[in-house]
């Protein structure tokens, strides 16, 4: 039988040092894989390294839980066994299947509904595929693994809404222009988290940013970033005047944008809409400007209600994707069940074989032939049977090598056909004694 | 006929819904299908209109019952105008639904239509009628993303949860558009008045009427626009004041429609 087998660490089970240890580089992977061929004798296997999982697929013909995987990791990294198994955890058959799923869906990650590990589950499998390492499961499993995580993304709204500040402001910035092409963006202040927010406003369209500093240089060091105009900053806030979306971090003790002035620049841009953001603790921006008309402003605490909603809304989505996953696991594992060619092959030629070796009976009681007349009467029978089955048998092992799931209803219609059914529970019952 | 506009009300209706279900699920293919379907019963529409026209014999406009199914046909038309060029669609949302009632009314209530006189029954007439309807369309529009831009507005500042998982235009889309729809129902409204204005003093070589209540209500509807457009290019009167503005102009709408068709003489009996 040919087992899927899988082991991993991630950021549920383990710490970040140990992740490390465990991780493999590009060039590693390549060279791990002949190594667990051969020394493992796995038949294919996919290795996923990101910096938040590290999980080893691979198949076996060889029944048992994954411990040849966790020897091959303990042997690799050089790593304590003991340890290797508190922080690890492993997976067989369908737990893989649905384990892989997940990971794929983004259920697994860190931020529900995050977007690279699909890409990186891809980018795994295109290794693993360029190597010749994957093989007819694998490949299929991380093709269906692929698409489920596909179908996850456009089916819920588990990748929606943003999760962190910067991307917040974008999507608020978006529900009040109607585009953020030809928008300029003010950075007041300086600040990791004002640079960022500045950044996606920018990769989201914004086409300008000006940089207004109490120091002159400042505002140059940080406007270069952007490809910015740096500006003095001066009380009257005059500079506002062609900033549509103010993103203000200073350390001021006091409100540096008040309500009076702010007023007079709203009338010099003849009121068109300003998008205020204030990340600054102790805040920068006066909160009578959230009053005034066509100014829209939110502090951190906005932002963070924002992201913390958003956060929700996602687990709530992603229960409903847990469905589609649960759904998806047992009709790919069903499937892949269904594809094992050989014992519907060997259950095919037990049956011709059983009507053969029950005719000759049959015929020998009614003939009298000699033992050696016999023995050339079994011998045709066979080698008629063995001929009348190769070609089926070699066109339905070919069948089994495309991707595509074709062939499937070849072995059904097979079963179907010859009854095969309750020929393989036979089979494999009779294997074991 | 019967069945035509059996249809053609299912036909919108079921286009309610989807708008409905689109602003709720942000779906795009629902809010494709809501697209066709509003484009599959404005086609029947026209043909609803255009079989009446037939059977009348002149252009049905002479019962207030006939204008309101009109009216409703404009308001559809720019609405797919709109969602044609704009891929927007929550407009939809308000006027779909308003058009379905608009039928129903139109044409589910007996009506005796009375007819209009013969010397009334030209191109002018026509024109004059099909380009102010146009402008109420217009104007319905811009209220519509007048509603709109309050409602988001108060979302944004009360700071809701709700307010980026909603599937309204944005409040620059809904200020812009809505201002848009102004102007061209400005302009409409503008040659509508000029061509009954020269066809009552040459045509008809008739006395201009000053005093028709509607004709005094409907320049006080144009003045409203005018004013919001011109203040709006000066002064930077947009956002909130400009839906304020929206909304006052379509109550004067509502008042020179419907006020003076039914409660009002005037020879404007439409």
């Amino acid at each position: 039988m040919n087992q899927i087998h899988t082991v991993g660490t991630s950021h549920h089970t383990a710490p970040l040092d140990f992740r490390e240890k465990l991780a493999f580089s590009e060039t590693q992977i390549l060279q791990a894989f002949p190594l667990l061929k051969e020394q493992y004798h796995f038949q294919e296997a996919v290795i996923l390294s990101t910096c938040n999982r590290v999980e080893v697929y691979a198949t076996s013909d060889v029944a048992g839980e994954g411990v040849p995987l966790l020897d091959f990791l303990t042997a690799y990294h050089r790593i304590d066994p003991q340890t290797l198994k508190k922080f690890t955890y492993t997976h067989q058959d369908e737990d893989a299947v649905r384990h892989l799923f997940d990971v794929s869906a983004s259920l697994d990650s860190m931020v529900v509904g995050e977007p690279q590990i699909l890409g990186q589950v891809k980018e795994a499998y295109d290794t693993a595929l360029a190597s010749g390492a994957s093989g007819q499961t694998l490949n299929r499993l991380f093709s269906k693994a692929i698409s489920v995580g596909k179908r996850v993304r456009t089916e819920t709204n588990i990748a929606s809404g943003a999760v962190s500040i910067g991307f917040a402001a974008v999507e608020l910035a978006k529900k009040i222009f109607q585009s953020l092409k030809n928008k300029t963006v003010a950075i007041v202040g300086a600040g990791e988290m004002s640079e960022l927010t500045a950044q996606h406003l920018v990769e989201n369209g914004a086409s300008k940013v000006i940089v207004a500093n109490r120091t002159f240089e400042r505002a140059v060091e940080i406007a270069e970033k952007f490809d910015g105009i740096p500006l003095a900053y001066d009380e009257s806030l005059s500079f506002l005047v062609d900033a549509d979306i103010v993103i203000s971090s200073t350390d001021a003790p006091h409100y540096l944008i008040q309500r009076k002035p702010l007023a007079e620049v709203m009338k010099k841009r003849k009121h068109r809409h300003m998008f205020l953001i204030d990340i600054a603790v102790p805040r920068d921006i006066d909160p009578q400007v959230g009053k005034m008309e066509n100014a829209f402003l939110y502090n951190i605490d906005d932002l963070e209600a924002v992201v913390a909603s958003n956060l929700k809304g996602r687990q709530r989505e992603a229960e409903i994707a847990g469905r589609i996953v649960e759904e998806e696991a047992i009709g790919f594992y069903s499937q892949l069940q269904l594809l094992k060619v050989t014992p519907t092959i060997k259950a095919l030629n037990r049956q011709f074989q059983g009507v053969v070796e029950r005719e000759l009976q049959a015929c020998f009681k009614k003939a009298d032939l000699s033992s050696e007349q016999q023995a050339l009467v079994q011998s045709m029978t066979q080698a008629i049977v063995k001929k009348l089955l190769h070609q089926p048998t070699k066109n339905l092992r070919q069948k089994t090598n495309d991707v595509d799931s074709e062939h499937v209803q070849y072995i059904r219609a097979l079963r179907d056909l010859f009854a095969l059914e309750d020929v393989e529970n036979r089979t494999e019952t009779e294997d074991q004694t | 006929m019967e069945f035509l506009f059996l249809l053609t009300l299912l036909i919108y209706l079921a286009a309610s819904i989807l708008h409905a279900l689109f602003l709720t699920t942000g779906i795009s293919r629902i809010s494709e299908g809501a697209f066709w379907a509003t484009t599959m019963g404005f086609a029947l529409h026209t043909i609803l209109i255009a079989l009446r026209w037939i059977g009348q014999g002149q252009f049905p406009m002479a019962h207030w019952l006939d204008s309101i199914s009109f009216l409703a046909w404009a308001i559809i038309l720019i609405y797919l105008g709109i969602a044609y060029m704009t891929r927007m669609r929550a407009l939809g949302v308000f006027v779909v639904p308003a058009a379905f009632a608009a039928i129903l009314i139109a044409y589910a209530l007996p009506q005796d239509a009375p007819g209009l006189p013969a010397d009334l029954q030209n191109y002018w007439l026509l024109s004059h009628t099909t380009l102010i309807f146009l402008s109420y369309a217009a104007f319905i529009a811009a209220f519509g993303f007048g509603v709109m831009y309050l409602i988001e507005e108060k979302k944004l500042r009360r700071k809701a949860q709700t307010l980026i998982h909603d599937h309204f235009p944005s409040l620059g889309s809904s200020d812009e558009i809505g201002h848009r729809c102004m102007v061209v129902g400005v302009i409409l409204l503008t040659l509508g008045i000029i061509i009954g204005a020269v066809w009552t003093k040459y045509a008809r070589e008739l006395e201009w009427r000053w005093l028709d209540s509607k004709i005094i209500f409907t320049f006080a509807t144009w003045l409203i626009y005018v004013i919001q457009i011109g203040i709006r290019q000066v002064l930077g009167w947009r956002g909130r004041k400009a839906a304020y503005s929206a909304i006052i102009g379509f109550a004067a709408i509502l008042c020179t429609y419907a006020g003076v068709n039914l409660f009002l003489p005037s020879i404007h009996a439409f």
